[in-house]
């Protein structure tokens, strides 16, 4: 569904994509990981459209999106969401979520109608989903940060997604709610059919859930496969060394 | 063509000296909006005011002084202190207060600072018009190319290089200068090594300020020191630093250059309406180069 | 709900005052109907720049040329052409969404800051031709006793069109606010890059507001026509605009209504103030400071917060970056 071939970037002398390479196929759950500044939300940028490669193609089902900015591959189907906690901090929750959902139904530039009528089952349903539904009058800017987070991926459904990519969807979070939210996160690839791709460098979050994981170090790849042949790897133990 | 004088070389030449030297004006008053733009990421909408505080400065301290040659010299060493003053009292007295705050507000209080600086301005020096006299050796005009060129402009055209290597030199030279441009960069970084931003800051506004205060010291010889003078200049000054590139001085030089002569081409060929002469030049660059002509600074 | 019972005693308080001033002319002198009038036009216009900034976040510097041009418009076609009236008064809001259009398409490219910048230059250019252009606009003096159509051509038949165009244009912008094109505005100024994200295009969506907002702003600018009977360049000067600016501010820019408070109490200050003093941008210049340090959401935002707090569903949380 998804590949990168080959990704630069650099930013003046720091380089922070150098050769990036991932592969993600339809209904996979699949991980990126790497110690900090290895570049996964670089890559990330990079394949949702905040950022241009200077190298190298995005591939989506075969068409190169390397180039195009990021509402027009929203509307290819990648959704995504993002590491700093990223919501519409004014609006109540149950507005944050309609707003992608009203984009997703091209109902945006609708003047006269209004907008609380307007896909309000789905937005509960997805708001239902992630289990802020109780919330959805609170303002945003208010929840917690863990709650943020959820909201994040809320709000990223509301675009019915076909490739849902989360960077470092637990971050800041305690223990229990990143046991929460990645159950969620498997939930959301299993009942919804979704196909998933995250960033995370909490490695026993990451070997539990991931189907194919790829290791980043310094901006470029160093591997792709299923978990247990990644863990053997000699090559990614050493760049995990010091850093467990 | 309307109006206007006789397209000749004589006015051609005598035109483009013209629109130098007004851009050596216009160059001087927007290095000093550029470097604060680039410190502060704020355009001092203030920077026309102090300008025109800058003109009516000259004009007291040269009339004090007898409104010979010697008032002038004094005036334009003095002016642009007293300006710095100003300019430093609001900073810390009001404007330091607000760093922590969003883009928006700091914004807010300069143009603020403009409203009050405007009338306080009206208050002190009224509004009837007030005029500079330029020292005798700088008076009458030389010939060039057979048409008559005001000795001061030539004056302009050595002050203003002048006052660019200056710049040039103490932002590469100097450890203020260079803090400076890192500040403009990166300030958090800045602000890590243990360097107090907000003196930064302070500097930057207070020296941004001081420029603005030479521009109007300059300027006032050759034209009516009035009210209005602030407007008039921020206009100009935010669509040349805009096609300069933001925060870049040499980008204020480029469109200085080109603003200055397209409006002196503009008063040769359709006088009435000459303004939207370096408007169309600006509308050109934007078109074809919508963040300026040279590498914004951030 | 909470926000149900705020917005059902908002509404009954409007309607309150809408009907006061609907019987206001039986009982007011006529400086004073005359006076109301003003700051019904000054409310819209208001109204219609924060549209821009309040709900959009854009820094909309010179919104006064959309009124100019909307004055100046409606205005020659009324004192120098034989047209009828509507299609005076209808010239007036298209021109200056045209006017929007033109200079917004120029001014979003770029970035917040630029757009701020770049819009107060060019606004200035039209306030230059309309300064300059003797033979067309009047130049300098501008042009007076403009002649208006008999049915408002009273203070208080004047008085009634402007009330009544006015409700119906915030009843207008009421809808347009809480329909999803103001709700992806909304969204747009909270956060633009999370917009672009979920798909939409941000640039044009805000085009599109300043376009309505400009709509609006001619329209303010033909009832000032209407309420005057006279166009001059002041209205496309600078400062006028920053002072529509402040209005907002004051009022409360993250409100529905707040500009229209704004209006109001800047309109009556400064006519107050006028008996007195001819510094009346020093004051200006020390309310916006006033504003800017102790009351940054304006009165309306300050008072929407203490209500708030004071069921305690918010946290200490601000709104305000």
């Amino acid at each position: 569904m998804l590949r990168v071939e080959d990704l630069h970037k650099s930013f003046d002398e720091f380089k922070a994509v150098n050769g990036a390479h991932l592969t993600v196929e339809k209904g996979q759950l699949v991980a990126v990981i790497g110690p900090n500044g290895a570049g996964k939300t670089t890559l990330f940028n990079l394949i949702t459209g905040q950022l241009q490669p200077d190298n190298g193609t995005v591939l989506l089902n075969d068409e190169d999106i390397s180039r195009l900015p990021p509402h027009v591959i929203c509307r290819k189907g990648i959704a995504r969401s993002f590491q700093i906690a990223n919501v519409f901090h004014r609006l109540s929750v149950f507005r944050n979520v309609q707003i992608s959902v009203l984009s997703q139904r091209k109902l945006s530039n609708k003047l006269f109608q209004p907008a609380a009528r307007l896909v309000v089952d789905e937005t509960h349903r997805i708001l239902e989903s992630v289990g802020l539904l109780d919330r959805k009058m609170d303002v945003a800017g208010s929840l917690s940060h863990g709650d943020k987070r959820i909201l994040e991926i809320a709000i990223a459904l509301g675009n019915e997604p076909k490739l849902l990519i989360l960077d470092e969807p637990t971050a800041g979070m305690s223990p229990e709610e990143t046991t929460t939210t990645m159950a969620l996160i498997q939930r959301l690839a299993q009942e919804e059919g979704l196909t998933i791709l995250f960033c995370e460098h909490d490695m026993e979050v990451v070997f539990g859930t991931a189907q194919s994981i790829m290791v980043m170090q310094q901006g470029h790849s160093i591997i792709q496969d299923e978990p247990e042949i990644v863990r053997q790897n000699t090559e990614v133990q050493q760049a995990y060394l010091g850093d467990e | 063509m309307e109006g206007g004088q006789e397209i000749t070389i004589a006015a051609l030449s005598s035109t483009f000296l013209v629109g130098l030297s007004r851009a050596m004006i216009l160059f001087v008053v927007t290095a000093g909006l550029s470097f604060v733009l680039g410190v502060l990421r704020v355009p001092n909408v203030a920077h026309g005011s102090l300008y025109m505080i800058g003109a009516f400065a000259a004009y007291s301290i040269s009339t004090f002084f007898g409104g010979g040659s010697i008032g002038f010299w004094l005036a334009l060493v003095f002016a642009p202190l007293v300006v710095a003053l100003v300019s430093l009292i609001a900073e810390r007295s009001l404007f330091c207060h607000l760093y922590q705050r969003e883009h928006l507000m700091l914004l807010l209080f300069t143009f603020a600072l403009m409203l009050i600086l405007g009338d306080l301005t009206k208050i002190v020096w009224g509004a009837e018009y007030r005029s500079v006299m330029a020292p005798a050796f700088l008076q009458g005009s030389i010939s060039v190319f057979g048409s008559p060129f005001p000795r001061y402009n030539l004056f302009l055209l050595v002050i203003g290089p002048l006052v660019a290597i200056g710049l040039w030199l103490f932002s590469t030279k100097t450890k203020m200068g260079k803090i400076a441009r890192a500040a403009a960069v990166d300030m958090e970084m800045v602000g890590a090594i243990g360097i107090n931003v907000s003196w930064v800051f302070a500097f930057a506004f207070v020296l941004g300020c001081l420029l603005a205060g030479l521009g109007g010291a300059l300027v006032s010889p050759t034209i009516s020191v009035t009210i209005g003078m602030d407007h008039n200049i921020i206009i100009e000054a935010f669509l040349i630093v805009t096609i300069g590139g933001l925060g870049n001085m040499w980008g204020a030089l480029v469109g200085s250059l080109i603003f200055g002569i397209t409006q002196a081409f503009g008063v040769l060929l359709l006088p009435q309406f000459a303004i939207v002469f370096p408007y169309l030049a600006v509308v050109i660059v934007l078109t074809l180069k919508p963040t300026g002509m040279l590498k914004s600074v951030w | 709900m909470f926000s149900e019972m705020i917005r059902k005693k908002a509404f009954g308080i409007s309607l309150a005052i809408f009907v006061i001033l609907l019987l206001a002319p039986s009982f007011l002198s006529r400086f004073y109907i005359y006076f109301l009038a003003v700051i019904f036009v000054t409310a819209l216009l208001a109204m219609s720049l924060n549209l821009c900034v309040g709900h959009g976040m854009l820094f909309q510097f010179h919104h006064g040329v959309f009124y100019g041009v909307g004055a100046y418009s409606s205005g020659l076609l009324l004192a120098k052409t034989a047209l009828p009236w509507w299609m005076a008064f209808s010239a007036g809001p298209l021109a200056a969404a045209l006017a929007g259009l033109l200079i917004g398409i120029f001014c979003i490219r770029l970035n917040r800051l630029y757009f701020g910048m770049l819009q107060i230059s060019l606004g200035s250019l039209i306030w230059a031709i309309a300064f300059r252009w003797y033979d067309l606009t009047g130049g300098d003096d501008g042009i007076h006793g403009i002649p208006i159509p008999d049915f408002i051509a009273s203070t208080t038949s004047s008085y009634y069109f402007v009330l009544i165009v006015l409700g119906i244009c915030v009843a207008l912008m009421y809808l347009i606010l809480k329909s999803p094109f103001g709700s992806t505005l909304q969204a747009i100024r909270d956060n633009p890059e999370r917009c672009a994200a979920v798909g939409i295009h941000v640039r044009r969506h805000q085009l599109k507001a300043i376009v309505i907002a400009t709509f609006f702003g001619g329209i303010a600018g033909v009832l000032f026509v209407v309420v005057e009977g006279s166009i001059f360049p002041d209205l496309l000067f600078w400062v006028l605009s920053l002072e529509i600016f402040i209005m907002c501010l004051l009022g409360g820019w993250f409100t529905f209504a707040g500009p229209m408070l704004g209006a109001a109490i800047i309109v009556s200050l400064r006519t107050f103030v006028g008996t007195y003093t001819e510094y009346w941008t020093l004051i200006l210049g020390v309310i916006l400071i006033l504003l800017i340090f102790f009351l940054p959401e304006g009165i309306m935002g300050y008072n929407y917060r203490r209500l708030l707090r004071s069921r305690s569903k918010y946290t200490s949380e601000s709104p305000v970056e």
